[in-house]
């Protein structure tokens, strides 16, 4: 079912965080005028639909000690792409795997996985598992020296809410 | 991956934590339904949960959107080499797109990566040479790293 304009506001109102209090959703019903009941039926059916992926809490990593964070990028044969994509999501220590683009020249590693840690020692150890039980040798990682952004990337903008036909352009269908 | 106890974080607060990252429950009064789980009171899990997000260690409590389902239909990563005196005003410039969603510097000779998430390719390509242009970085020193496919996102903790 395709998204209507109150979806789109509830989601703009909820997606930065919900109040922590007895009933948050009434909070947030209130500012839009409408009911507790309908905003959490909405969600409810948002989550269903897997607009929402996922609704919890996100805790700030660094602030619990885990500070090595590392992207490993990976040079896979194009022929075991696929085999070593799923072998790597595999481990609880990945948390992202992608198969990205390469560059002619520049940039030839085309598998990335994120792994976090408290240590990159411990990091470093994970990476070393992977490349062993993969036999793939060639990559390089690459630990965050300093985050300056970091959010969730669906994000809703009041302007998505303009007009109707914008509305339905956007987020009908799939 | 698992979290020990890092002297900030008690056993209630980590089984606070992994209730509320495991399955927020959509209702009226959802602290309630997460401490009648723990077996605490309502008002202590509300007291936790504020202490913890002001200090800082969460983030949020709700939702992760899928893009593609909010109209985000074109994203890439990108990685930039910048020279090292002006990271901070690139870091300023890049972190006032709110189509950015992740910006970190690595050590790499590609120092400074992140992602981006627009609306369309037009629109992506837009905020993208913006970018560039404002930073000053030539079209050499650009990676645009298109994903092909997606193995896996799933950022959880185990924290008891």
């Amino acid at each position: 079912m395709a998204m209507d304009n109150l979806d789109m506001k509830i989601l703009l109102a909820v997606q930065d965080g919900i109040p922590i209090v007895r009933e948050p959703f009434s909070t947030i019903a209130k500012q839009l005028g409408l009911k507790p009941e309908e905003v959490v039926k909405r969600l409810q059916r948002l989550r269903e639909e897997k607009v929402i992926r996922k609704f919890e809490v996100f805790i700030r990593k660094r602030k619990v000690g885990i500070t090595a964070n590392a992207m490993v990028v990976w040079m896979v044969p194009s022929n075991r792409t696929q085999e070593v994509g799923e072998f790597f999501a595999g481990f609880k220590e990945v948390t992202h795997c992608y198969e990205r683009r390469t560059v002619p020249d520049k940039w030839r590693y085309n598998l990335y996985t994120v792994i976090h840690g408290f240590k990159r020692k411990t990091v470093k150890e994970v990476v070393k598992r992977l490349s062993d039980a993969s036999q793939v040798e060639d990559y390089l990682i690459l630990f965050s020296v300093k985050e300056f952004v970091r959010r969730s990337s669906g994000r809703v903008r009041p302007e998505d809410l303009r007009t109707p036909r914008t509305n339905g352009r956007l987020l009908s269908g799939t | 991956m698992r979290l020990k106890a890092t002297g900030r974080l008690d056993l209630m607060d980590r089984r606070l934590l992994q209730e509320a990252q495991d399955g927020f429950p959509l209702t009226l009064r959802p602290y309630a339904s997460i401490a009648k789980k723990l077996g605490v009171s309502e008002t202590e899990v509300l007291e936790r949960l504020n202490r913890l997000h002001q200090k800082g260690i969460i983030r949020k409590i709700g939702p992760a959107l899928n893009p593609g389902r909010v109209g985000l239909r074109a994203s890439t990563l990108v990685a930039m080499k910048v020279p090292g005196n002006r990271m901070r005003k690139v870091a300023k410039l890049v972190s006032r797109y709110e189509e950015v969603s992740h910006c970190y510097q690595r050590d790499n000779e590609y120092n400074f990566w992140f992602t981006v998430a627009a609306h369309d390719e037009v629109e992506l390509e837009k905020v993208l040479e913006e970018i560039r242009l404002g930073a000053s970085i030539a079209e050499d020193d650009v990676l645009d790293l298109r994903a092909t496919k997606m193995f896996k996102v799933d950022v959880r903790f185990q924290l008891v």
